[in-house]
């Protein structure tokens, strides 16, 4: 028989050709910068499981995940089928057979080939139909590809069963062959020319996708599931520190990042998922963590890209933003994008490219250890309005050490919540202290710029006056020093107990340590703080809080781990508006008011600043009131003009 | 070329002032101190002049945390960082450290001298002038940018209704600085914990030079008087009586 020599050139020849096309990838992989992701393999594998089997992240968007399932499983089934059709000629006498290749998987294989179709069918729908804005940017080229490719399969594989049929053989495990074998008979076509002008179209389908991998997003049918068993097991929280062997602090070309932020690249499924929730490109702002992503992948197979950092991805990109997490969240085959953004802004930053308020903002962090350019002998300054003192942490032994931060301490607009945190405390017999001016920011925005060494500054000088006071937990306003103290200065070896007051307010009402005067159960919404809810889930406490202060909670579409940034993060804050279309926290602001609820619930005091910005900027202040969580809880022997009894009912008299 | 840069630390202005016990100083126990703008501006372009056309840069600094300045100076491009004895808790004056910057261009060989053209403590700039007449040296004050000509220093100068002249001074010469030829860079953090590795030197003060000719008998914080309302610094009071103001003068339909 010819055909065995003839297949195996073919085949040769492809497995060749697509090793070649593979060649830069593999190469800059093997050359990459070490990253330990090889530990705790029994969780990697789980994660795994969980992530490709119960295609958990794929099933958030239904139709995608659907027909991405039905594709995958048909896929596996129909690999039988080219195990066969290869098998059956390179080594002559191999056979499916014995095992049940004429019966049960012949049922299955004819079965799959309608999923696979019907799964095809619906991605044709989904991005010629439906048209969803995530694909904007994609390859469309691609996609049609593909989808031309496997048509081709799938049909040749059930002509060449149909003809075989018509030829004689046994059809009864083969319905749907059967029925195209009938449609031969119709078209009176020859059984054993057209079997084998199937195979041959088949062989080539197979043996062109296989070639054509390389080059495409269908990387991932081979690099998802390594991706993601390499996926980062750090909290979400640490940001990724500085290999010690790295001469400067940033990245400024592709070949330096690790393996993995390489592998990432060559992963990307382009599904648009993350550019989706990315409230920077909900903005305007020149940022899409798909193209981020796609961009640098093209960058790494053309030699003479220009520079990685202010060429390949621009510095407003990099700069726009918001390390709000959400890309990450989204994406399902794990690609990091953060850590690929920090790493250029520490390029950044390290070369002095800071626009003018950023680099107000930093001089003001690195001479006064605040952003606002405020005296640190300020800092205590909203404890004077109180009506009683605040125990200094450094001089005697607390219970609780309450690090409030740079919004809560010096914001005029958010010194009133801080202050009515305080009196909860009290209320509640907290034992708490604050460091007055020894506290610094916490630095966990300072990081996200890119500027870890003044994190390291504001950190150890944060770490050094903590570990002069006595205390057992401490307590944080601010989402975003929770996030740091909890975990980026593990890095220090600095391992605290750090909890959200939210947590602990939960905590003193259900021990029942908190007379709360419940309001009338008017209906408020909540929005989940970044830095609260994605990174350190704390879903939960501001949710019971608001229950248990007397209201009832209506959740926005985008709540919890889909909850949509207020745009002031990663030191989005300390930069203009420059190509901003729409502000997210007013994007925000619009959701809310979809729901036709009178209060909008913060848990984060620049989420105070923000959203009321958004309502003034909006004029809808008056329709709906930005409140801190802790102001809704009132207390029975609370003074009368405290608490938020004038909007109670949801009656809102301004 | 040498260069010697002056750096002073001012009172922060973002903190409250509030007078000595004799009403002749400002109290500093409580007080932020930063870089004087216009000697950060200085130092940048003694920066920029040594990136243009090769210097060795010696920087002075004088004040309360100056080490911290010293470092920032380094990261920058600084080669040598000098801090300057002073008076504790006394501002900066002019008359005064003009004696010690004067020895110090001498033993350190400096061909130019730059410094801010003014400080908080020094409103009429009389550093550059002081320390010009005691080296005998050409002076120029309120620079906007300044180059390295065949050996000669050309020196562009900022005057009123946006005209601007420029000089060629031959060297050595002492130059206030009003703005740096680019805006002062920013230094990372990273660069400033490198550069804290580096030895600061110290230098004595030096006697002014000067007959004292006049003393400061009183200061006035800045205050009321009587043309002013203060607003006060609670934010929604403001606005509310901000916004009475314009109503009350015809200037919104409040
Ligand atoms: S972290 Fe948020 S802002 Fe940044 S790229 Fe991802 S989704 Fe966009
Ligand atoms: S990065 Fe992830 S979410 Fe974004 S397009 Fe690629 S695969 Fe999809």
């Amino acid at each position: 028989m010819s055909e065995t020599p003839i297949l195996w050139i073919v085949t040769l020849a492809a497995v060749a050709l697509t090793l070649w096309r593979s060649r830069r990838y593999v190469a800059t992989l093997a050359l990459a910068p070490g990253a330990s992701r090889f530990d705790q393999p029994w969780r990697r594998l789980e994660g795994l499981a969980i992530a490709i089997g119960l295609h958990r992240k794929m099933l958030r968007k239904q139709l995608s995940g659907i027909l991405h399932a039905l594709i995958f499983v048909s896929f596996f089934v129909l690999f039988t089928v080219t195990i066969e059709a290869f098998g059956s000629r390179l080594f002559p006498g191999f056979s499916l057979a014995p095992i049940g290749g004429d019966s049960w998987i012949a049922l299955l294989q004819d079965l799959f080939a309608v999923l696979m179709l019907v799964g095809l069918g619906l991605a044709v729908y989904q991005r010629y139909i439906l048209k969803p804005a995530r694909f904007r940017g994609s390859s469309g080229n691609d996609a049609a590809i593909i989808y031309a490719l496997i048509l081709l399969i799938v049909s040749s594989l059930l002509i060449e069963a149909g003809a075989r049929i018509v030829g004689g053989a046994d059809g009864s495990w083969r319905p749907v062959a059967s029925l195209v074998a009938d449609l031969l008979r119709v078209l009176s076509v020859q059984a054993h020319p057209t079997e084998q002008i199937a195979y041959w179209v088949h062989i080539g389908a197979i043996l062109a996708f296989l070639v054509y991998i390389p080059g495409s997003k269908h990387r991932h049918m081979f690099l998802a599931a390594p991706n993601i068993y390499f996926r980062n097991l750090e909290p979400a929280g640490t940001a990724p520190a500085v290999p010690p062997e790295r001469e400067n602090p940033g990245v400024a070309s592709l070949a330096q990042f690790d393996w993995k932020q390489q592998l990432d690249l060559l992963s990307c499924t382009e599904c648009g998922r993350c550019q989706a929730v990315c409230p920077a490109y909900a903005s305007g702002l020149p940022l899409s963590p798909k193209m981020l992503i796609t961009d640098m992948r093209d960058a790494l197979a053309d030699e003479t890209s220009t520079p990685l950092v202010g060429g390949v991805i621009a510095e407003e990109t990099l700069w726009a933003c918001t390390t709000c997490r959400a890309c990450m969240e989204a994406c399902p085959v794990e690609i990091e994008h953060l850590p690929k953004i920090i790493d250029m802004r520490r390029h950044l930053v390290d070369e002095g490219h800071v626009s003018p308020m950023l680099q107000d903002a930093l001089s003001n962090l690195t001479r006064l250890g605040n952003s606002m350019g405020k005296p640190s002998k300020m800092r205590a300054r909203w404890t004077k309005e109180l009506g009683f003192p605040v125990k200094d942490a450094r001089s005697e032994p607390v219970d609780v050490l309450w690090f409030v931060g740079d919004y809560a301490s010096y914001d005029p607009r958010v010194q009133d919540v801080t202050r009515k945190v305080a009196e909860l405390f009290t209320a509640a017999g907290v034992d708490f202290g604050i460091l007055f001016d020894a506290e610094r920011n916490s630095g966990n925005d300072v990081r996200r710029v890119g500027e870890e060494g003044l994190f390291e500054t504001l950190a150890q000088s944060n770490i050094d006056a903590i570990r002069e006071c006595s205390f057992n937990r401490i307590v944080t306003t601010d989402p975003h020093s929770l996030n740091a103290l909890k975990n980026d200065y593990r890095h220090f070896g600095a391992e605290f107990e750090v909890l959200h007051y939210t947590a602990l307010l939960a905590e003193l009402v259900t021990a029942g340590r908190l007379d709360i005067a419940p309001a009338g159960g008017a209906t408020v919404t909540y929005h989940d703080p970044c830095y609260l809810g994605r990174y350190n889930g704390g879903f939960d406490a501001p949710r019971d809080l608001i229950k248990a202060a007397g209201y009832a909670l209506h959740d926005m579409p985008r709540c919890r781990e889909n909850s949509f940034c207020c745009g002031a993060g990663g030191g989005r804050i300390w930069q203009g508006d420059d190509g901003v279309k729409e502000r997210p926290s007013e994007n925000r602001i619009r959701e809310a008011l979809g729901l036709g609820v009178g209060i909008f619930v913060v848990a984060c005091p620049k989420d105070k600043v923000m959203y009321t910005a958004a309502t003034d900027a909006l004029g809808v202040a008056g329709q709906l009131k930005v409140v801190d969580v802790a102001e809704l809880i009132r207390l029975r022997e609370a003074p009368a003009a405290e608490g938020y009894d004038r909007i109670e009912g949801g009656a809102i008299n301004g | 070329m040498k260069i010697l840069v002056v750096l002073r630390m001012i009172p922060d202005s973002a903190g409250e002032l509030e007078l000595t016990g004799d009403g002749r100083g400002i109290d500093r126990e409580w007080l932020d101190f930063q870089l004087n703008d216009f000697d950060d501006h200085a130092l940048e372009e003694a920066i920029l002049l040594k990136e243009a056309a090769g210097a060795t840069v010696v920087a002075v600094a004088i004040g309360e945390g100056s080490n911290r300045v010293l470092q920032m100076a380094v990261a920058r491009g600084a080669d040598e960082a000098i801090a300057l004895e002073a008076e504790a808790d006394g501002m900066i004056d002019s008359r005064a450290i003009a004696g010690s910057i004067v020895a110090l261009a001498r033993s350190k060989a400096a061909d130019l001298v730059l410094c801010g053209v003014q400080s908080t403590e020094d409103l009429f700039g009389q550093l550059v002038p002081y320390a010009g007449a005691r080296l005998g040296w050409p002076h120029v004050s309120g620079s906007s940018r300044l180059s390295i000509e065949a050996s000669a220093l050309r020196v562009t100068q900022e005057r009123g209704g946006g005209i601007a002249a420029t000089y060629e001074i031959a060297l050595p010469a002492v130059i206030g600085v009003q703005t740096a030829s680019k805006a002062p860079r920013y230094v990372s953090g990273s660069k400033l914990r490198e550069a804290s590795k580096t030895a600061m030197g110290k230098a004595a003060s030096e006697p002014a030079g000067f007959e004292r000719s006049a003393e400061i008998v009183a200061l006035r914080l800045p205050g009321q008087r009587g043309t002013g309302e203060n607003l006060g610094d609670n934010p929604e009071n403001v606005a509310d009586r901000l916004a009475s103001i314009l109503a009350a003068k015809g200037f919104a339909g409040v």
